[in-house]
């Protein structure tokens, strides 16, 4: 059995950290991109676009993101396009984040009082106008905390990433435990990881959320 | 490219025993989840300094880390301190530290958003401690919170899915199962994933019936 | 119509000597000397501010205070030993200014919870005495309502009946009625009146003066932190002897 130094298992896993942040960066923009527009669809009271949007949230929110994986892992090759495993969680993971951060923000945009509509209205502003610059800028200041808490769920996430074989630090901690015979320190190690990755970021929600949500 | 649900379903049987793990894991680790989120909440606000540190830094590593790092950890990684556990064991474990240190955060919110008078009054009738803590403060708590507690509980509940991992014979391990037998693999996902689904909107009902019938009277 | 028969006893109920409170450093209670005979009924007047309710919330021990003794039934407030003070509040009952029925349980449940919990009553008799007690508050229909269906003035009557299970010596009312609106008043005096007339010991926070004028057998005015005057109504309302008195009573 080949001897490992702690040195060589960091080393590895800090590689393979890169993987996992890039894989949450692209989740979290691509999904809030995509979020930002249902948002927008959703209160533009399009027939039957509420609806759509409530169920679309409604499977991302009440099945698996495991399932979500393998659904849209083995989908994309049944569809005949080119899959690698980095772009079926890439898309996953996006419409994920998408139907979560909609909802989220679809959240605080109803905390903001009717009042405030009613008043761009008879300003003569139309409902683009009301909501770019009353009401959005309202929600976005409410929005920031539980936006920063919900990519702490996409880092997380990004782990299930590694049962359809993309090589964050799930996957690169699973196959140097293999290697090493050392479970308990390997995947310690990764857990130390993902939480200073997270823990920050928790820290920082809740400051927000203090500090933003105060004056009202 | 077609779809051929009906060769999938002839697995009927597999997939009743992956769904009845997949109740049986949640029906454990759901009550035992909560009552050590009830015990740790309890903790946070009423205990000792030395405790309060204790349950934080249990519920900061639960909250900061993936679920399927907490179930490797445990499957795999105790075994190397001498504690070996089985697949199923260990994952009834994983969902009940990582639902307690959730709903430790959702009880909490709840303890400390009753209203003063109402312990004064308890303390005005002679009530202890225990009593006031748990027939006076806890059911309304409890009642505030429900809709995020059953929320979280759910989410654990989806979460299990991961548990097919470790070889824990649950509804995805089905799926990865009949979806290597019969070649069929987006049937099979689709199926267990609509099984998911219902699963979800039945836990939801059942919990929104049982806490007001059963635990906060109202 | 004031109470005739008192029964002059050794000791006094409450028994307050020296009693000095401070909140932080504001200093709110200066120096109380007050004595409370069993079947009196006193009511305590006064500006917001000038420490009546902290004086009253002393008594059963939901405000710990500084200096100074504080006796009731002969033992001395011991506010660190939980099991003195469960003894304590056995037989001193409080009713708030907000009600604070607990919003889980019935109308019934509410009065009987702690006599099951603290006095280990079993649930036929408590469930007995509750019917008994709501029926003397005059609510005994509502026994399975739950505190929400109720108005302010029955809700503050189930607090007194909930109070009243546990059998106190004396029954302390905080500003009773002032979270009520003024014609749900006069439900709730009445039961307070009838108490006192059933030979309650009573100790009230009160800014109803036609009330306290009726009903108690003396009052104490009390202004910034001391007892300022003290008698029997007639003598306090109409013969005020202090200017701070005068002041407060023609602000009226």
């Amino acid at each position: 059995m080949v001897d490992f130094s702690f040195w060589d298992i960091a080393r590895n896993l800090l590689l393979a950290l890169r993987w996992t942040v890039a894989l949450s960066l692209i989740a979290f923009i691509g999904g809030g991109m995509v979020g930002l527009v249902l948002l927008i669809a959703r209160l533009s009271k399009l027939p039957g676009v509420a609806h759509g949007v409530a169920l679309y949230v409604q499977i991302f929110q009440g099945t698996p993101l495991l399932m979500q994986l393998f659904l849209t892992y083995f989908g994309l090759s049944m569809l005949g396009v080119d899959t690698s495993a980095l772009f079926a969680a890439s898309v996953c993971l996006t419409l994920y984040a998408s139907a979560y951060l909609t909802e989220i923000w679809r959240g605080c945009v109803l905390s903001i009082p009717r009042g405030q509509w009613e008043a761009a209205a008879s300003l003569a502003m139309n409902f683009r106008e009301q909501l770019r610059y009353i009401v959005l800028p309202q929600a976005t200041r409410i929005a920031i905390a539980p936006t920063v808490g919900f990519l702490i769920q996409i880092i997380k996430g990004t782990a299930l990433a590694s049962v359809i074989g993309f090589i964050e630090i799930t996957k690169a901690g699973q196959m140097i435990a293999n290697a090493t015979y050392e479970p308990f320190l390997v995947y310690g190690c990764v857990g130390l990881l993902y939480f200073t990755l997270c823990f920050p970021l928790s820290v920082w929600s809740r400051h927000l959320e203090r500090k933003l949500s105060v004056r009202h | 490219m077609s779809l051929d649900f009906i060769v999938v379903l002839g697995q009927w049987p597999m997939l009743l025993k992956g769904l009845a793990l997949t109740c049986l894991l949640t029906a454990i680790s759901a009550p035992v989840g909560t009552c050590l989120g009830i015990a740790c909440a309890w903790s946070r606000v009423h205990g000792a300094t030395w405790l309060r540190a204790m349950v934080g830094t249990y519920v900061e590593i639960i909250r900061n880390t993936p679920f399927i790092i907490q179930l490797f950890f445990i499957f795999f990684g105790l075994p190397a301190m001498g504690i070996k556990l089985s697949a199923e064991t260990a994952s009834i474990l994983a969902m009940v530290l990582n639902l307690g240190a959730y709903a430790c955060e959702i009880v909490r919110a709840g303890i400390e958003t009753t209203h003063p008078g109402q312990i004064e009054a308890a303390q005005s009738l002679a009530l202890n401690r225990w009593q006031i803590f748990t027939r006076v403060v806890l059911p309304p708590s409890l009642a505030r919170v429900w809709p995020a507690l059953v929320s979280q509980i759910i989410i654990v509940m989806l979460g299990s899915a991961v548990c097919g991992q470790i070889s824990t014979e649950e509804i995805s391990y089905a799926a990865n199962l009949i979806a290597s037998r019969t070649f069929r693999s987006m049937e099979s996902y689709i199926i267990v994933t609509l099984a998911y689904l219902g699963l979800a909107v039945a836990l939801r009902q059942a919990l929104n019936w049982a806490g007001p019938r059963f635990i906060f009277g109202r | 119509m004031t109470m005739h028969t008192k029964t002059p006893n050794t000791i006094p109920l409450v028994d307050i000597r020296g009693l000095r409170k401070r909140f932080g450093t504001n200093e709110v209670l200066k120096g109380i000397d007050l004595q409370i005979q069993r079947r009196e009924v006193v009511c305590i007047i006064g500006r917001s501010g000038s420490g009546k309710s902290t004086l009253l919330r002393c008594i059963n021990g939901l405000e710990e205070f500084q200096e100074g003794v504080l006796t009731v039934h002969g033992q001395a407030l011991k506010i660190n030993d939980p099991h003195a003070m469960r003894e304590l509040r056995q037989n001193v009952g409080m009713i708030f200014q907000s009600f604070n029925l607990f919003p889980h349980l019935t109308v019934g449940q509410n009065v009987m919870l702690a006599p099951m919990l603290v006095r280990a009553l079993p649930k036929l008799e408590a469930r007995r005495r509750a019917e008994q007690l709501l029926a003397r508050v005059g609510l005994a229909e509502k026994f399975d309502n739950r505190p929400d269906q109720l108005s302010g003035g029955q809700q503050q009557r189930v607090a007194i009946a909930r109070a009243l299970a546990m059998d106190p010596e004396i029954l302390l009312c905080d500003e009773v009625t002032s979270a009520l609106d003024p014609e749900l008043v006069g439900e709730v005096l009445q039961v307070v009146e009838d108490l006192a007339e059933q030979g309650m010991t009573l100790m009230l926070v009160t800014h109803e003066m036609n009330f306290a004028r009726k009903v108690s057998d003396r009052v104490v005015f009390m202004h910034q932190g001391k007892v300022h005057e003290m008698g029997p109504p007639d003598e306090l309302f109409n013969h005020p002897k202090t200017p701070e008195l005068q002041q407060f009573l023609s602000a009226l």
